[in-house]
């Protein structure tokens, strides 16, 4: 599905990722850790095709094509979907407005017709219902006036109706409360299947108790130094970062 | 040099010479020969007068035009197409001229009088000139000199129209170099309401030269809804005065969209005379290529316990050029005045310039007055999270732009005429309909 090979990446001069190399194949859930700083929503940009970082080496294979080539858009009509650490407000864009260009766009590229009026709403309401939103939260602007847990379930409910390949999820559970946690967990675990891949970033083992990962890696200073399964979660929280760093810094694994 | 006197074409002999409206009544007789007075002392105004600074209308002064026009029609369907709205009265008159053919007075509820101004002048010497000072401006003298067509329309007390009126100018383009001057009143009487769209369009890439004064007369609890549409060609200089008084307890909601012509300004006054009385003052301006628009505003809260709502945005793309200038005055017993003023811009080139300037005179000590000016680009972030939801960069682009210039419309009630609005703007963005 993503293959990443010796990633190296800076912003203005300052080298950011320092040479990331990683490999998701389908079916698979990755989690990603690491301090504060490390790079972990730089490389999901990255992969997502945010304008503004020069790429120094490396490159980003998704389902054998070169992505770093490819447009934002474009990544995201074949199937490359960012759930944002912090989503942004759109006055003046209705959250429907959003979700149907935004379906439509990945359904040109599938070779399929724009739903109509019904068959749209009737979608997006089951979708509605797996993440627990009121409709209403659909002819407000996008995230205007959101509150931060509101966010974060509106990026899973936008997950939730593209459907998409290759899914990263940047601090999702981030200022999420107990019960929100569990819905945008169980979100993401309707996705899961064995044609779909999900990265998923996080500062908490906590989530991994819910949506239980394949692979967990510790991202630190731009490469990954450690990778292990969710018994490597456990034993961070145990004992922090510094413990990595100990006993493997500069041996990226 | 404050004015520009030298001016290529005849308007004062054109004047002498051309059969014009109301040609039989004699107040209007002596108001065009005062008029002619003051714009052959004044001319039009040059740059050196500050409120025109940014605004030149000396290749107007170079252009020769023509005050007769071809005979030119278009058909029903035609107009139906360039209408704004399908369900309203409709006053239409195509390259100046009256066209009762086109327009839809039939079954005018009671209480409610439109009429040509070609055949309403008698009814309107009591308000005629009232708002506008010839005095002040050339281009009302010249206004005054040259007014041959307009429409009349008064609302009786106690009465609400509930169908909008739509007055629908049309340019087919037929005759190149064509002015056109034309006088529109409104006056609403206690307790009435209306909604009056001026709706202004070019059919063709001709020359032009559009000229009107529109004077809004609100007695004490009028409302009136008034919208403009300005889609005039890219060619054209659209220059037009509107001026209200209001009563107490009146309210005016005003909201300017000017989209065409090559030069478009446009002066906004209104005098809050009465208790009570607000005013909403919204505006919005696209323009690219070339074009270069000119907003003057000016609110005068003359009594207490009056208020104003005031906003302008306004999107530039390419070389365009915008000004925009709202002068705010609190008199000095108008205390307990609530004023606020806001001027936000997009600016999608690097070529574009913009001039805002607001201007808050206060006299009165207990007041509450505010205001806000912003100039900014298309917010990255925003650009990026759209993208990477899968829509192509001119369309976000655009999505973006429509969502900021929209929410101007925000404060129209009728629902009708907000979405025939935003259609139009939509239509109008760099990208083309989306
Ligand atoms: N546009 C930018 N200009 C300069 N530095 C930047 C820019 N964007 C990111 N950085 C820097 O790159 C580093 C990595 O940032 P990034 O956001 O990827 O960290 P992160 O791992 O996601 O952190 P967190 O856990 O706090 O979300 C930080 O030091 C950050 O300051
Ligand atoms: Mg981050």
């Amino acid at each position: 599905m993503l293959e990443i090979k010796n990633l190296h990446a800076s912003i203005d001069g300052k080298e950011i990722l320092r040479g990331i190399n990683l490999t998701v194949n389908a079916g698979e859930v990755h989690a990603i850790m690491g301090p504060n700083g490390s790079g972990k929503s730089t490389l999901s940009n990255i992969i997502a095709g945010r304008d503004g970082y020069d790429i120094t080496q490396g490159e980003v294979i998704y389902k054998g094509d070169n992505l770093l080539d490819m447009p934002a858009e474009v990544r995201a009509q074949r199937g490359v979907f960012l759930a944002f650490q912090y989503p942004v407000e759109i006055p003046g864009v209705s959250n429907i407005y959003l979700l149907k260009a935004a379906l439509n766009a990945v359904r040109k590229y599938q070779g399929l017709d724009d739903l109509d009026a019904i068959d749209f709403l009737t979608l997006v309401r089951s979708k509605l219902e797996l993440v627990q939103m009121d409709e209403q939260f659909l002819h407000r602007g996008v995230n205007e006036g959101f509150s931060g847990g509101e966010k974060k379930r509106n990026e899973i409910l936008q997950m939730a109706l593209l459907e998409p390949s290759l899914a990263i999820l940047d601090e999702t559970d981030s200022g999420l409360d107990i019960d929100a946690l569990k819905v945008v967990s169980e979100g993401v675990n309707a996705l899961r299947s064995p044609e779909r891949s999900i990265v998923m970033i996080t500062h908490y083992q906590r989530l991994l108790d819910y949506i239980v990962p394949d692979y967990v890696h510790v991202l630190s200073n731009g490469q990954i130094v450690k990778s292990g399964d969710k018994e490597l979660a456990k034993e961070l929280e145990a004992k922090g970062y510094s413990w990595i760093h100990d006993t493997a810094e500069g041996q990226p694994i | 040099m404050k004015q520009l006197t030298d001016l290529v074409t005849p308007f004062a002999t054109i004047a002498a010479d051309k059969q014009l409206a109301g040609d039989d009544l004699a107040w209007l007789k002596k108001l065009r020969l005062q008029a002619l007075d003051q714009f052959n002392r004044a001319g039009l105004p040059a740059k050196k007068q500050e409120d025109w600074k940014y605004t030149s209308l000396w290749a107007l002064s170079q252009q020769d035009f023509i005050h007769q026009a071809n005979p030119s029609d278009i058909s029903a369907a035609q107009c139906d197409q360039v209408a704004l709205l399908q369900d309203s009265y409709r006053v239409v008159i195509i390259d100046g001229v009256y066209s009762a053919e086109h327009s839809q007075l039939t079954g005018l509820q009671t209480g409610l009088t439109i009429s040509p101004l070609s055949s309403g002048l008698d009814q309107v010497q009591s308000y005629i000139g009232q708002q506008v000072d010839i005095e002040k401006a050339g281009l009302n003298a010249l206004n005054t000199l040259l007014m041959n067509e307009g429409v009349v329309i008064t609302v009786d007390s106690d009465t609400q129209v509930l169908t909008p009126i739509e007055i629908l100018v049309i340019n087919t383009g037929s005759t190149n170099n064509l002015a056109i001057h034309l006088r529109n009143i409104i006056v609403l009487a206690d307790h009435s309401q209306l909604t009056v769209i001026e709706h202004y369009i070019g059919l063709a890439e001709s020359t032009s030269f559009t000229n009107v004064v529109s004077e809004v007369v609100l007695k004490e609890n009028a409302e009136l809804n008034h919208y403009k549409l300005q889609q005039e060609s890219s060619n054209a200089t659209h220059i037009a005065t509107l001026a209200a008084k209001q009563a107490a307890n009146s309210l005016w909601r005003s909201s300017n969209i000017s989209l065409g012509a090559k030069l478009a300004r446009n002066d906004v006054h209104t005098q809050l005379l009465g208790e009570q009385a607000h005013v909403v003052m919204d505006g919005l301006y696209l323009a690219d290529s070339e074009q270069h628009v000119d907003f003057h505003t000016r609110i005068d809260h003359a009594v207490p316990n009056t208020s104003s709502e005031e906003l302008f945005k306004g999107v530039l793309n390419d070389n365009s050029h915008a000004v925009f200038n709202g002068k705010v005055i609190v008199h000095k017993h108008a205390q307990k005045t609530d004023a606020n003023q806001q001027n936000h811009n997009l600016l999608l080139s690097r070529g574009c310039e913009i001039d805002s300037k607001p201007e808050m005179e206060i006299y009165a000590d207990d007041v509450k007055c505010a205001h806000g000016s912003t100039v900014g680009q298309i917010n990255e972030d925003q650009l990026f999270f759209l993208r990477a939801r899968g829509l192509d960069e001119a369309s976000a682009r655009n999505l973006l732009t429509h969502a900021f210039a929209v929410d101007v419309l925000d404060r129209i009630p009728a629902e009708q005429i907000r979405n025939a609005f935003s259609k139009v703007i939509e239509q109008h963005l760099p990208h083309g309909g989306s």
